[in-house]
């Protein structure tokens, strides 16, 4: 009997430890810590978040920073967005950022209030950093507390993306882009979802998903109505009443089921409706152009202006996107300082990200994108061009805990997607939400 | 048995003696001890410590950025007030309630058939097992979600079986039943615990019972129920403390967000949500906390029970 009891034990115990292991994997990589380097060469971290093309584009990037600076090993690392910010925020608490980092506006503020960043304003001053082919507005969002924390690789601005294949097959037309209007949006949304076209899956067509889920929208269209999102004190410029009424805009089509179903595209995520050809439209970032033409597979994706409150009204803004920053514990500020112009500002670094990244901020490098004919890069920059003057606000600096928020809009309207929630619950759980996150 | 039997010899020994083998025991305490150090170590410093560190953490407001900051029992209040936390535990208490009970019988009866003897039972008794090695994996979360994804194996299956077409992914109805599944397909680990336990039975037993006519329904109730029930309480323990702790599989099936419509938005991984994506430490070791409580109570509650329905064979009465 002891014997076997004993069997039974040594099995379990190993059952157990088997299980012990599968719930300490947590899912998410963690990145190298911050190298420590002997004297003469260096070794500088460097993350990013990303995909496969961006991390090939960075490698040509840094084998060209490295004939250069042949005694600066770059040791790079990625994750996807999402992923990205947990693990950067467990090196915050440690102080183990990376020597250089790509920032997003979003998160600048929360790290730089807690002194995590260096201020790179000595360096842009005895020129390490040389901003001199930069937009100096463009560099204001990047300081804070009269720090600079961060130095924005590109630019980026709202446009619509339209298929021409799906609206062609839908027998519908797009409205007229300088002039058209919420409800002329809605009326080519309703056009195309109402079509009964489908793909050759059977997939039904849509005109769009529900756009009033980004809160990105929501800021362009506060902007578009005169109302200033975030005020300088780190409050909220809007209310309760703002956001009713912008939710408001989609909720004839959500009632008739106009609307790219929400089952279906968060089964199809990270991809969404647009990119797998079942959508007509989408608004998004301009950099997404290259992004979508290689997830959708279709080469004459368009873009389009954003519609507007009153007609012709855009009232555009450009995100500084793609910062770039260095932790404040970096042993190499110097050297991080050097990748940082290396990234920012040479001609070659230009050509090779092209606008994947967005619209480069520097002259030089925006210079060198090269932009054949009908190309994805020629397309965007063609798109900065048109709505230049059209761009008349100056960029919402986002409040704290932004991140918290945005995401927070995404999830209550899924959940608004689903018929879950009215518009009057996702008012009230935003906000509770928005002023534990902002204080 | 020589413990006994050496304790008994000890007290009826010598004064002198009796001293001699206290130095030695302590001497052997000792040596026991300094063998325990890395163990103790690692206890001290990656678990005790981090643990005592949180339960601090728990009453006060922590960004992981600036000093936390006492706020008493603020979070706790919190914790009841918000519903992404009353729904996280809605969740996690239909997995935990439908999935361990359901695991628990798949992983018994598969035992009992692999406890049969026939041609080549070593290659099923690994085939079976298998799954549960791979499961945990990031992978097979990968693999299970396309499954279950529009047009996916299941959804095609459902068409042709007359079903309404849909993935389950996208429908917060089924989430959690597709993660049950996922569970349940993972009954390795308390298969193997089960067959061991059955091995364990005399067969005796079977031989009388089989005399004085008892059918198989009856020997199952009557013999292998009863005698296999530490081992049934040990699975039952281990799989609902397991069930608690269910992340990395709603992690990947709903791309980190514990969508569609807070489906999946299981205890742990709100509880990550919270911590890491928005900062909020002391709620999240507040909300660890509770859920410490309360799987504590809940193993509590399965130990008092178990003098009534677990049955040890060893105790004579």
């Amino acid at each position: 009997m002891r014997r076997i009891t004993a069997r039974t034990a040594a099995l379990t115990a190993a059952a157990a430890l088997t299980l012990s292991a599968c719930g300490g994997g947590g899912g998410s990589e963690e990145p190298a810590a911050v190298a420590t380097t002997p004297s003469g060469p260096v070794t500088l971290s460097f993350t990013f978040w990303g995909n496969d093309d961006r991390a090939a584009r960075y490698a040509e990037a840094i084998e060209l920073f490295n004939e250069q600076f042949p005694d600066i090993t770059v040791q790079s690392n990625f994750a996807a967005f999402a992923d990205y910010w947990p693990a950067r925020t467990t090196e915050a608490a440690g102080r183990a950022l990376p020597d250089v980092m790509q920032f997003d506006l979003s998160y600048l503020r929360e790290f730089s209030e807690n002194g995590q960043l260096l201020d790179l304003a000595p360096y842009v001053e005895n020129e390490t950093i040389d901003l001199s082919g930069y937009d100096g507005t463009l560099l204001e969002s990047g300081v804070l507390e009269d720090k600079t924390v961060g130095i924005p690789t590109s630019t980026n601005t709202l446009a619509m993306f339209t298929n021409p294949n799906v609206i062609e097959a839908a027998g519908a037309s797009f409205p007229d882009d300088a002039e058209y209007t919420w409800e002329d949006y809605n009326g080519f949304i309703a056009d195309v979802s109402g079509s009964g076209a489908a793909s050759a899956e059977g997939q039904a067509f849509y005109g769009s998903g529900d756009y009033t889920g980004t809160f990105w929208f929501f800021i362009q269209w506060l902007l578009q109505k005169g109302v200033t999102p975030f005020n300088e004190d780190g409050t909220l410029g809007f209310e309760e009443a703002d956001v009713l009424e912008f939710l408001d805009l989609t909720a004839d089509l959500r009632a008739d089921s106009q609307l790219y179903p929400t089952a279906r595209g968060v089964s199809l995520l990270p991809k969404g409706g647009f990119t797998v050809n079942e959508v007509a439209s989408e608004m998004s970032w301009d950099n997404f152009l290259a992004q979508y033409t290689a997830d959708s597979g279709t080469e004459n994706l368009e873009m389009q202006q954003l519609p507007s409150i009153e007609p012709g009204e855009k009232a555009l803004f450009y995100k500084p996107s793609m910062l770039l920053s260095a932790g404040a514990n970096t042993e190499h500020p110097v050297e991080a300082a050097l990748l940082i112009n290396f990234l920012l500002t040479d001609p070659e670094v230009g050509r090779i990200f092209g606008t994947s990244k967005g619209v480069p901020a520097d002259e030089e490098q925006r210079a060198a994108v090269e932009t054949t004919e009908g190309s994805v890069d020629a397309k965007v920059i063609a798109y900065e061009e048109e709505v230049a003057e059209l761009v008349t606000e100056s960029t919402p600096i986002p409040v704290k805990g932004f991140g918290t928020i945005e995401a927070k809009w995404r999830t209550l309207a899924e959940e608004l997607g689903y018929g879950n929630l009215d518009p009057q619950q996702f008012a009230t759980e935003w906000f509770a939400e928005a002023d534990l996150a902002i204080s | 048995m020589t413990l006994t039997a050496e304790a008994t010899r000890t007290r009826g020994a010598q004064p002198s003696s009796a001293a001699l083998r206290r130095r030695r025991s302590s001497r052997e305490a000792l040596a026991g001890y300094a063998f325990l150090t890395p163990w103790l170590l690692g206890f001290l410093l990656l678990t005790a410590g981090p643990m005592a560190y949180s339960l601090y953490l728990a009453f006060t407001d922590y960004n992981l950025f600036a000093p936390p900051e006492f706020t008493g029992l603020e979070n706790f209040r919190r914790l009841f007030s918000d519903p992404n936390y009353l729904q996280a535990w809605k969740v996690t208490g239909i997995y935990v309630l439908v999935g361990t009970p359901v695991k628990l019988i798949a992983s018994l009866l598969v035992a009992m058939l692999l406890n049969n003897s026939f041609r080549a039972k070593g290659f099923y008794r690994s085939a079976f097992y298998l799954p549960s090695l791979v499961g945990a994996s990031v992978s097979i979360a990968i693999v299970w979600k396309a499954m279950f994804i529009d047009n996916g194996v299941v959804d095609r299956t459902q068409q042709l079986l007359g079903f309404e077409a849909g993935g389950w992914v996208g429908d917060p109805g089924r989430t959690v039943p597709m993660l049950i599944l996922l569970t349940v397909w993972q009954f390795g680990a308390p298969m193997v615990i089960f067959l061991a336990g059955l091995k364990q039975i005399p067969t005796e037993l079977y031989e009388a019972a089989s005399v004085d006519g008892a059918g198989a329904f009856r020997k199952f109730a009557r013999i292998t129920l009863p005698m296999l029930s530490p081992v049934l309480f040990f699975n039952l323990l281990l799989e609902t403390i397991h069930a608690f702790q269910i992340f990395a599989s709603a992690f990947i099936i709903s791309n980190g967000t514990g969508g569609p419509a807070r489906s999946t938005l299981f205890y742990t991984f709100y509880l990550y949500i919270r911590g890491f994506q928005d900062f909020q430490m002391g709620y999240a070791s507040a909300m660890a906390w509770v859920l410490v409580l309360v799987v504590g109570a809940i193993s509590l509650v399965l130990f008092k029970t178990q003098n009534r329905w677990v049955h040890y064979s060893g105790e004579s009465k």
